[in-house]
């Protein structure tokens, strides 16, 4: 039966420096997909040289079918958390893609749409700064469809060190209310009214 | 039938020349009109001319001379904005400005001051008797009188230690006046109400609680002093100390009365969106007021803040609801003394805003939010909603939305307000709020937060020499910030400092742009 469906296969590429938490993000990403929204999920993730602080990324593909091969080409979602990072995959996107960036790092070309939030900066806010990558997931899951809030907030419970639990959910719910934010701002801007005065 | 009350403020000079022949051909001046013969027109204040109102005319006229044949040379054209703006306070208030008016005539016009006087008559009767109808009553208190005695006690002004840091930080006293609330402090415990600290110096005090920041006996001396003016106002309404000839005094016991509607809300911006179904209500104060009564001397635009409160709070979808018949919250009064009147506003406000079933109030006020906040309720008049200051506000909503701010390439210090600051306790948000501006630079003054420099007054009351000296010291510590923007967060503080500013003596190298923090967001804040 299964096989019949239609398979809606969607591939992310999370991508930061070393020690910014990118691969707990993809796992967390792929965790919510799998066990919160029961789809199929895969992460494959770069060691070596580069997560000791250079480029480094997350591959995290989630499907409704069973995938067979768990490398991504061609990202549908392109999460940024460094300009190098940017810089060095942003060709990858597909042209529909969608692109994420952390505001104050990535400088990105104008000529294609994207979403930033100054996840670091509000990190740093919050008091701690390796929770970026916990504002950045808030985000992606509110700007894109790929996991539910619930299944997200739960796989972030059961990831991060115990203690930290209700801190981190504080930064992922800053990062999720500033992406529905940015949503509605998009649509007054549509509508004309971006600022208070008209 | 109706007794109408119409009061005529008749120049000595050209129109009563007019007067006293009619009276000599025998015509009967209309019953209702009560002439007082006056010098000048040029010398009856909007506050005089305000006053007739507020102890129950039912119309004004003010009758002068001829432009050109005042014998002072300009009391026509002061008389004509005297009237101006009374009217068209008058019309913000919903007494509407049909009841005044203001003619001119010559020594010989005896038959136009004849059908003036009937004209004005007739239509007054038909506008109807005026809403404000205060009774002998009104005028005696109906609240139980504390004696001085108890206002020590409640204060615990038996714990002064006499150790003189009150005076050493009183702005009052460090601007040179002979001026000490240790002094005040100790007279009225000595219960010497005669002596000038009692007589005077109560009314000098700008509550502003510096001194109480100091105080280790933890002295709260400004609900003293409002409390010991409560108790001298029992014998009189102690106008001799209110600045404006006691106007906004006026003003604010006229709208005790519950059948005026106010107009204050007409004419609202078309893009500002209010809903009156919503269970969030906006409280704006009296700023149009203010507005109207200082045009023609500062420029002065503070009823712009609410407007762009309420066009921020449409940015985050909210559409507020208004009250349609907002009086003032009755900060001035309270503070100048006069707690019965205080008490009818509060108790008038509280009913309206209970009948919409208004779970929160934001203002961007300082005044209305202490006073709604917390003297409300320790006036034993309970509130069944939250009230949130603008700035808090915004902060919470700016914080988790994705919005930025147009670059004000401006240096900015910010002047606290006391009510906000030190007895509010909203010292942070403004401040958090002007980082995200992120303007060219942001410098506090010498004084700031809780040490913060007063604007000069408070509640309109002993406004002096001293009162501007203060004042040229706080603008001097705005100018040495090197900023060239003046940020406030209180109407007032704009009025009274503008007011410094304008000394012909200090020159115009003295001035410097003023604008609200509020104002400012709202014209820079936009979607991301
Ligand atoms: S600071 Fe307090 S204790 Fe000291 S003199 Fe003033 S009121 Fe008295
Ligand atoms: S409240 Fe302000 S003006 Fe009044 S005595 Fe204290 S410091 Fe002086
Ligand atoms: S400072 Fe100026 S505006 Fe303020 S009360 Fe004094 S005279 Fe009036």
């Amino acid at each position: 039966m299964a096989e019949k469906r239609e398979t809606i296969r969607q591939g992310v590429i999370i991508t930061g420096f070393g020690g910014q938490g990118i691969v707990l993000a993809g796992r967390i990403l792929g965790m919510a997909a799998a066990l919160g929204d029961h789809k199929e999920s895969t992460l494959v993730q770069s060691y070596g040289p580069e997560s000791r602080g250079g480029a480094c990324c997350a591959q995290v593909i989630i499907s409704n079918n069973v995938i067979q091969y768990p490398y991504v080409a061609m990202p549908d979602v392109l999460v940024c958390m460094s300009h190098s990072a940017y810089e060095k995959y942003k060709d990858q996107l597909k042209p529909d893609g969608v692109l994420l960036t952390d505001k104050d790092l990535v400088r990105p070309d104008e000529k294609r749409d994207y979403f930033s939030i100054p996840a670091t900066r509000m990190a740093e806010e919050l008091g701690r700064k390796m929770m970026a990558n916990i504002i950045m997931l808030g985000f992606t899951t509110a700007i894109t469809s790929l996991v539910s809030v619930e299944s997200a907030k739960e796989a972030v419970t059961s990831s991060v060190p115990k203690g930290t639990e209700e801190k981190n959910i504080i930064a992922f719910t800053k990062g999720y209310d500033y992406g529905l934010s940015k949503i509605k701002g998009r649509e007054k801007k549509v509508i004309g009214r971006a600022g208070a005065i008209s | 039938m109706e007794n109408f009350k119409i009061i005529v403020f008749l120049c000595n000079w050209g129109p009563h020349t007019a007067y006293h022949d009619l009276q000599d051909k025998e015509y009967g001046v209309p019953s209702e009109i009560k002439m007082v013969r006056i010098p000048c027109t040029g010398r009856i204040s909007k506050a005089l001319l305000f006053k007739a109102f507020e102890m129950g005319a039912d119309g004004v006229a003010l009758v002068g001379c001829k432009s050109g044949t005042c014998r002072y040379g300009s009391g026509t054209e002061n008389a004509a904005m005297n009237t101006e703006d009374t009217k068209d306070i008058l019309e913000l208030l919903g007494l509407g400005n049909d009841r005044m008016r203001f003619s001119t005539f010559l020594p010989d016009e005896t038959n136009s001051l004849k059908r003036f006087l009937e004209d004005f008559c007739s239509n007054v009767k038909k506008l109807g008797p005026s809403p404000i109808k205060p009774s002998r009553e009104d005028r005696i208190s109906a609240v139980p009188p504390k004696n001085m005695r108890e206002i020590v006690k409640e204060h615990n002004v038996f714990a002064c230690q006499d150790c003189g840091k009150c005076t050493s930080s009183c702005p009052l006293a460090l601007s040179g006046k002979q001026y000490s609330p240790r002094a005040i402090a100790a007279s009225i415990i000595a219960e010497e109400m005669d002596s000038d600290e009692v007589q005077k110096d109560v009314w000098s005090c700008l509550t502003c609680g510096t001194c109480y920041e100091r105080c280790p006996s933890d002295v709260n001396f400004p609900s003293f002093i409002r409390d010991v003016r409560g108790c001298l106002s029992d014998n009189g309404y102690n106008e001799c100390h209110q600045t404006h000839g006691g106007f906004f005094q006026s003003l604010m016991r006229a709208m005790t009365f519950s059948e005026l509607k106010s107009q204050k809300w007409n004419n609202l911006p078309g893009d500002i969106k209010i809903d009156p179904k919503s269970k969030i209500l906006f409280f704006g104060g009296c700023a149009p007021y203010f507005d109207v009564f200082f045009r023609n001397h500062r420029g002065i635009k503070t009823s712009n803040i609410l407007m762009d409160s309420l066009r921020l709070l449409n940015f985050f979808d909210i559409q507020p609801a208004i009250l349609n018949n907002e009086r003032c919250c009755g900060h001035d009064l309270l503070w100048s003394g006069d707690r019965k009147s205080f008490l009818k506003l509060a108790k008038l406000t509280v009913e309206s805003i209970h009948d919409l079933g208004i779970e929160e109030v934001i203002t961007s006020c300082p005044e209305c939010f202490k006073t709604i906040s917390s003297d409300y309720e320790a006036n034993g008049i309970k509130l069944n909603f939250k009230v949130t200051h603008m700035y808090e506000f915004l902060e919470n909503e700016i914080d988790k939305a994705a919005v930025s701010f147009d670059g004000l390439d401006r240096h900015i210090t910010y002047q606290d307000s006391c009510r906000l600051a030190r007895h509010g306790k909203i010292k942070d948000f403004p401040r958090k709020l002007i980082r995200r501006l992120q303007p060219e630079s942001f410098t506090e003054m010498m004084d700031s937060g809780n040490a913060a420099l007063c604007c000069g007054n408070c509640a309109w009351t002993g406004c002096d020499s001293f009162s501007k000296a203060l004042q040229s010291k706080r603008i001097r510590q705005a100018h040495s910030t090197g900023s060239d923007l003046l940020v406030t967060s209180c109407p007032k503080c704009q009025i009274h400092l503008r007011c410094a500013m304008e000394d012909p003596f200090l020159g115009k190298e003295f001035m410097m742009e003023m604008q609200d923090l509020t104002s400012i967001i709202a014209k820079t804040i936009c979607w991301d």
